[in-house]
C-alpha cells in the first residue's frame, strides 16, 4: 500500500466514521466526535475491535450501566495517559483536558441523574462480628462466642459491610433466636450469690492427658529444680510403662515443672485438662514457663528465649475431645533457665479450657526413636505450672443481669407460694470433662422479683430498648414490648420469663439487627446514626454511653467534637477490632491460612511464624495510624513491626522475643512497607510457588486502587514447576505473547515481578526451592532442629519495568518508584476507608470528595491519621 | 404352700442365723481382744512402699497401722470392725477395708484374705528384669501379676532388675507370669 493511498483510505474511512459516530452518539451534546475519531477509531472500530471496544457503536447513552462502565473506563484510560498508547501520535494536551472534561461531567451528571432521590447507603443488617461485638458491648461480656453459630457474611465491594453482602435468610432469623437465648441465658444472674471462685494450681502433665503419655515415651521429661526429677527418670532405652499405674501412683502430682520437646500435633495436643469452664466469665490465667538445652539426661542453658503458645481450646458438646485452638491467647516468652511468671484475665466460655504449645520449637518425635530423651539433644520448654483463678466478678448480679433487671432483688421461688406461676426454666449446671472444677450446690430456684411487673417492664424496656436499638425508641414501640410482657404474664409466666419474651424479641427486630440511619438534615444521617457510624467503624460495635451523650445533645456533629471522639475511639483497646476487620478484608488477612506451606519446600513454616505474619501487618497498621506516618508506608519504611521469630525468617540480627515491636531495618534491607510482610507475602502464594500474577493483581486492587480486568473466559491458569525446571517469569513470557493478555499483564507483572524476590511464606530469596533438580540448599536461618530436603532451583528475577516504562532492578527499586506516588497510595486508602466505613461502593461522583480529602490530607502531613480525622469530617462519611 | 417351698424357706432362715452367730463371734472376738488385725496388704511391691503406706493410713484415722511386715506382704492394723463396718459379714469386713484402702490410695494399695496355702507349699520364682527405676513403672509391672490366680504375693523392682512372685505351682507356672508381664510392656533380662 502506498503511502498516498493510505493517507486517502484514512480520510475516507475517517469521514465515514464520523459520520457513524454522529449518528450514534446524538443523544450526547457536544460530544467530541473529532477526538475519538483521530486518536481512537483506528484501533477501535467495528473492523479491529482492539480490546474489544468498538467505539462505533458505543451509544453515549450513560443512563445504560453497561455503557455508564464503558465510558467510565475509556475516561480512566484516557486521563492517565494510558490511551491513546504511547506508539500513537499524542493528541494535544487541550484536547484531551477536554474530552476528559466533557467525559467527566457527563458522567457525573448521569450518575447524579440516577441516584437522585435515592439513600446511597443500603439498610444493611450487623455482620457476624458485628453482632457479636455489639452483645459483648451491650452486656459487658466482653468474650461470648456467637459469631461461630451465625450463618456466614458475603462480601461486596471489597467488604462485608454492605447491603449487597448482608441478605437475611429464615435461617439467619433461626440462628439469632438461638443466639438470643444464649445471650439471656448467660446474662441473667439464677443463684443469689456468685459462683464460688476456684482457684487451682494445674500442671500440664494432667492424668489422662496427651502430655503423660508422651512424656512417658521421651518426648518430654518431668523436671525439679531444674534437673531431672530422681523420681521420674527420662525415658531412654527403655520407655515407662503403664500410663494408669503412674497416674494412681501420683507421678503426675508431685508438683513436678514439665518439660516439652515435642511440638502440638495430630496425635499431641497439650491441654490443661483438669479446668474446663463451667461458668462462663473472666477468669484469671498465670503460669510459669522457662527454656532449657536437653542433652541426653542433662539440663544446660537454652539457646536463647523459646515462645510458647497459650491458646482456648473449646470441648465438645460433652466435654471430651477438643480439636484445634478456638484462639490464641498470646505467645509468652520463656527465657533461659530462668522461671518467668506470665498472667492475663481472659474470657472463657463454657466447655473451654487452655491449651498449651511449645510454639518456637521444632517439630521432633523421640517416642519412637532408639535411646528416646536419652539420646536426644535439643531444646525444650518448661511448664513449672499454671494457675487458673475464677470466675471473676466484681459484682453480683453482673452487669449482664443489671442491664436486663437493674436493681430488682433476686429471691427464691417457691411454687408453692406463687401458684398458677410457671417457674422459670434452668439449665442444669454440670461437671465437664476432666476438669477438677466443680460446680457449686443449687441454692434453689432464684429469680428476679417484683411487686409492680408491669411499671418495672415499663422502667426496665426503657432503659434497655434504647441502648440495644442505638437509637430512641418511641413510646409506641416500648408499650409494644410491654405489651408482650403482659401476654406472658396473663398466660402464667413469671416476671423473668415474660422480659425473656420481650428482651428475646427485642434482640430478633430489626431495630437490633439492622443500622438504621433516619435523615438528617441535607442528607446527612441523624445524629444516633452518626454515633453508630464512627462506633462500628472505630470498634466495630455499638456506640459507648458518650457517643450516644454527644449525639442525644446534637454536639457529636462538631468537628472538634468529631476529631476528638476519633482520637478517643481510635485509642481505646476496642479499636484493635477495627485493625483486625478493615485488615481481614482490606488486604485480606483473614485469607492467612487459607494455603499449607508444602512441607518439603518450606519446612520452616509453623502456626507461630504464620500468627507472628497477622501479627505484624497488624501491629504496623496500628503504628501508622498512632503515629499519623505518611502514605509511603503503605509500599516501604524504614522500620517494620517483628517478634523473634519474623526477624530470623527476615534475617534480621537482635531480636529477642516473642513480643512484636518497632525494629529499625538494615539499610540493605528489602523489607518495609505491606507489600514485603510475610503475612501478604503468603495470602498472594498458594503454598507450592508464587506466581507475579496474583500478586501484582493484589497490590494494582488493593494498595494502587486500580483493579485489574479479570482474566478472558478459557485462559487456562499458569501451572507452577515446582521441579524448577523453568521459572514463573519465563513461562509468563511465553502467556505474555499474546496481545490480548499483554495489555492486563503490561500492568499487573511487574509488581508480582518485583515480589519474586520472596517465597510463598515471605522469605526472602535470590533463588527459587525445588523439590527436583538444583543445588545443595544451605540452611540459612532455619532451626537446626528441622530437616531440609529442598535444593535451589534457578535464580530470581525481580527486575521489571512500569507500564509508563519506569524499570526497576529489584524490589527495592520497585518501592521506590510506586512511593513517589503517595497521592495514588493515599487516594486508595481513603477510598477503602470510606467503602469500609460507610458501607456502600465508591461512585464515581464520590471521586471529587476523595481528592477533596486527600488534598486536605497533604496539607496536613500526609499521615494516615490526618486521613481518618479528614474522611470522618467529610460529607461523604456523613451522608447515607 | 409347697413341701419344696417350705423346705426352702427354712434354709434362707438357717442360713440367715448361721451368719449372725459367726458376726456376733467375730465381733465380740475382736472387740474383746482389742488386738491388732493382720492382714494381707497388695501393692508393697517395694521396701520403699512401707512408708507410702504408712501415709496412706494417715487418711484412715479410724485405723491404726501397727507393724508391716513386708517379707510377707502383711501388716497389723488396729480398728474396731463392728463401728467402722456396721452389720457387714465377716467375709464383707476384708472386702469394705480393701475398698477402703483403695480409695485412700488411689487405688494402689488393698486388703486380701491371709494367704491359706502354708509356704512350703508355695514356690518362689524371681525374673529378672529391665526398665526404668521408677515407682510408677514398678507398680505397673507388680499390677499385672499379683492379682493373677495362684500368686500368693509378688514384688517389683527395676532398681534390683527383678520381680518376683509367690507361687501356687497348681494354679499358675512362670511363663505365665513372664507372659502377663510382657503384655505390660515389661522387657526381661533374658530377651
Amino acid at each position: 500500500m502506498t503511502s498516498g493511498f493510505r493517507s486517502r483510505f484514512l480520510a475516507v474511512m475517517f469521514s465515514l466514521v464520523v459520520v457513524m459516530l454522529a449518528r450514534v452518539a446524538g443523544a450526547a451534546d457536544q460530544f467530541p466526535k473529532a477526538f475519538f475519531g483521530v486518536h481512537c477509531l483506528e484501533c477501535h472500530d467495528s473492523g479491529v475491535k482492539q480490546g474489544g471496544l468498538d467505539l462505533s457503536e458505543l451509544k453515549v447513552d450513560l443512563s445504560n450501566a453497561d455503557n455508564f462502565a464503558r465510558w467510565l473506563k475509556i475516561h480512566d484510560r484516557i486521563e492517565s495517559g494510558e490511551m491513546p498508547p504511547k506508539k500513537q501520535a499524542r493528541p494535544p494536551v487541550v484536547e484531551t483536558a477536554a474530552v476528559t472534561k466533557w467525559l467527566k461531567e457527563s458522567l457525573i451528571k448521569a450518575e447524579q441523574t440516577q441516584l437522585a432521590g435515592e439513600v446511597r447507603t443500603g439498610v444493611r443488617r450487623l455482620t457476624r462480628a458485628e453482632y457479636e461485638n455489639t452483645i459483648r458491648d451491650l452486656f459487658d461480656m466482653p468474650g461470648i462466642a456467637l459469631q461461630g453459630n451465625l450463618p456466614g457474611d458475603g462480601s461486596a465491594h471489597g467488604f462485608d459491610k454492605n447491603s449487597d453482602a448482608l441478605d437475611i435468610s429464615h435461617v439467619n432469623m433461626a440462628k439469632y433466636v438461638e443466639a438470643a437465648d444464649h445471650v439471656l441465658d448467660l446474662a441473667i444472674a439464677t443463684q443469689p450469690k456468685a459462683p464460688t471462685v476456684q482457684t487451682r494450681r494445674i500442671s500440664l502433665a494432667n492424668s489422662g492427658g496427651f502430655v503423660a503419655h508422651v512424656i512417658l515415651n521421651g518426648d518430654g521429661v518431668l523436671l525439679k529444680n531444674k534437673q531431672p526429677d530422681p523420681e521420674f527418670p527420662p525415658a531412654g532405652e527403655q520407655h515407662h510403662i503403664d500410663e494408669g499405674a503412674h497416674e494412681r501412683i501420683g507421678s503426675f502430682r508431685s508438683g513436678a515443672t514439665v518439660g516439652l520437646f515435642r511440638h502440638e500435633d495430630e496425635s499431641l495436643s497439650p491441654y490443661f485438662i483438669e479446668h474446663v469452664t463451667i461458668y462462663p466469665g473472666r477468669y484469671r490465667v498465670r503460669t510459669s514457663l522457662w527454656s532449657f538445652q536437653w542433652d541426653k539426661g542433662k539440663v544446660l542453658p537454652s539457646r536463647g528465649t523459646e515462645a510458647a503458645r497459650l491458646s482456648v481450646v473449646q470441648l465438645t458438646g460433652d466435654g471430651r475431645g477438643g480439636q484445634h485452638p478456638s484462639y490464641v491467647l498470646g505467645y509468652f516468652d520463656a527465657p533461659s533457665i530462668e522461671s518467668r511468671e506470665h498472667e492475663l484475665v481472659t474470657w472463657l466460655n463454657h466447655n473451654e479450657l487452655i491449651g498449651f504449645n511449645t510454639a518456637s520449637l521444632a517439630p521432633t518425635a523421640n517416642y519412637n526413636r532408639k535411646g528416646r530423651a536419652m539420646a536426644f539433644t535439643g531444646p525444650g520448654i518448661a511448664v513449672d505450672w499454671l494457675d487458673i483463678e475464677g470466675p471473676l466478678h466484681d459484682a453480683w448480679p453482673p452487669r449482664s443481669h443489671r442491664v436486663l433487671f437493674g436493681e430488682l432483688p433476686l429471691a427464691e421461688f417457691k411454687p408453692a407460694e406463687r401458684p398458677g406461676i410457671r417457674a422459670p426454666q434452668r439449665k442444669q449446671v454440670r461437671h465437664l470433662g476432666a476438669g477438677r472444677n466443680r460446680p457449686d450446690p443449687s441454692q434453689g430456684l432464684w429469680t428476679v422479683s417484683s411487686d409492680q411487673p408491669l411499671v418495672e417492664a415499663d422502667r426496665l424496656l426503657a432503659s434497655f430498648l434504647p441502648k440495644a436499638f442505638r437509637r430512641p425508641v418511641s413510646d409506641e414501640v416500648r408499650r409494644a414490648y410491654v405489651a408482650k410482657v403482659e401476654d406472658r404474664l396473663k398466660a402464667g409466666d413469671s416476671f423473668e420469663t415474660a422480659m425473656r419474651w420481650a428482651y428475646r424479641a427485642a434482640l430478633c427486630s430489626p431495630d437490633f439487627l439492622y443500622l438504621v440511619a433516619d435523615a438528617g438534615s441535607v442528607g446527612h444521617v441523624d445524629d444516633h446514626a452518626l454515633a453508630c457510624r464512627l462506633s462500628y467503624l472505630f470498634w466495630n460495635s455499638m456506640p459507648d454511653d458518650r457517643l450516644t451523650e454527644l449525639a442525644a445533645s446534637g454536639k457529636l456533629r462538631t468537628p472538634d467534637v468529631l476529631r476528638s471522639e476519633t482520637d478517643r475511639l481510635l485509642k481505646d483497646s476496642k479499636s484493635q477490632r477495627f485493625i483486625e476487620d478493615f485488615l481481614g478484608q482490606w488486604l485480606k488477612l483473614r485469607q492467612i491460612a487459607a494455603t499449607d506451606p508444602d512441607r518439603k519446600l518450606y519446612p520452616e513454616f509453623n502456626p507461630y511464624l504464620q500468627d507472628s505474619m497477622v501479627a505484624e501487618t497488624r501491629a504496623y497498621f496500628r503504628e501508622l495510624i498512632d503515629n499519623d506516618l505518611d502514605a509511603t508506608h503503605l509500599v516501604r519504611s524504614k522500620f517494620a513491626m517483628l517478634n523473634e521469630k519474623l526477624a530470623v525468617h527476615y534475617g534480621i540480627q537482635g531480636v529477642v522475643g516473642s513480643q512484636i515491636r518497632r525494629v529499625d531495618l538494615p539499610a540493605d534491607c528489602p523489607r518495609g512497607g505491606f507489600m514485603t510482610q510475610a503475612s501478604i507475602l503468603k495470602i498472594t502464594a498458594n503454598g507450592t510457588t508464587t506466581s507475579p500474577v496474583p500478586r501484582g493483581a493484589f497490590v494494582m486492587d488493593r494498595l494502587l486502587g486500580q483493579p485489574p480486568e479479570p482474566p478472558p473466559p478459557n485462559i487456562p491458569a499458569i501451572e507452577p514447576d515446582v521441579r524448577g525446571a523453568k521459572t514463573i517469569r519465563e513461562q509468563l513470557d511465553k502467556h505474555r505473547t499474546d496481545a490480548i493478555c499483554a495489555s492486563c499483564h503490561a500492568k499487573m507483572d511487574p509488581p508480582g515481578f518485583a515480589l519474586e524476590a520472596f517465597d510463598v511464606i515471605g522469605g526472602f530469596r535470590s533463588r527459587y526451592r525445588s523439590i527436583g533438580d538444583g543445588d545443595p540448599a544451605l540452611r540459612g536461618s532455619i532451626d537446626p532442629f528441622i530437616g531440609i530436603s529442598f535444593k535451589l532451583g534457578p535464580p530470581v528475577d525481580a527486575s521489571g519495568v512500569l507500564p509508563d516504562e519506569r524499570a526497576f532492578k529489584d524490589v527495592t527499586d520497585f518501592q521506590t518508584l510506586i512511593a513517589a506516588d503517595s497521592g495514588r497510595l493515599l487516594r486508595n486508602l481513603t477510598q477503602q476507608f470510606a467503602i469500609y466505613a460507610t458501607g456502600r461502593d465508591s461512585s464515581f461522583s464520590d471521586r471529587d470528595q476523595i481528592a477533596a480529602i486527600v488534598t486536605a490530607t497533604q496539607k496536613n502531613g500526609g499521615g494516615i491519621r490526618t486521613l481518618i480525622h479528614e474522611l470522618v469530617q467529610s460529607s461523604l462519611f456523613q451522608t447515607r | 404352700m409347697t413341701a419344696e417351698s417350705n423346705r426352702m424357706r427354712r434354709r434362707r432362715i438357717g442360713r440367715v442365723f448361721r451368719d449372725s452367730v459367726l458376726m456376733i463371734l467375730f465381733l465380740s472376738v475382736a472387740a474383746e481382744a482389742a488386738e491388732p488385725i493382720k492382714h494381707q496388704i497388695t501393692g508393697l511391691f517395694s521396701t520403699e512402699r512401707e512408708a507410702d503406706l504408712r501415709e496412706t493410713f494417715k487418711e484412715l484415722p479410724d485405723f491404726k497401722l501397727v507393724s508391716i511386715d513386708f517379707k510377707n506382704a502383711e501388716a497389723s492394723v488396729e480398728y474396731d470392725p463392728a463401728k467402722e463396718f456396721p452389720n457387714a459379714k465377716p467375709e464383707q469386713v476384708i472386702e469394705r477395708f480393701d475398698n477402703l484402702l483403695r480409695q485412700a490410695s488411689r487405688h494402689t494399695f488393698g486388703i486380701k484374705p491371709l494367704r491359706s496355702l502354708p509356704k512350703d507349699k508355695l514356690t518362689l520364682i524371681e525374673i529378672p528384669v529391665v526398665g526404668l527405676d521408677c515407682k510408677g513403672c514398678c507398680l505397673g509391672a507388680y499390677d499385672s501379676i499379683y492379682k493373677l490366680p495362684g500368686v500368693e504375693m509378688a514384688t517389683a523392682s527395676f532398681k534390683l532388675g527383678r520381680v518376683t512372685a509367690l507361687i501356687n505351682p497348681e494354679k499358675i507356672d512362670r511363663v505365665e507370669l513372664e507372659t502377663a508381664l510382657k503384655q505390660r510392656g515389661v522387657q526381661l533380662k533374658t530377651e
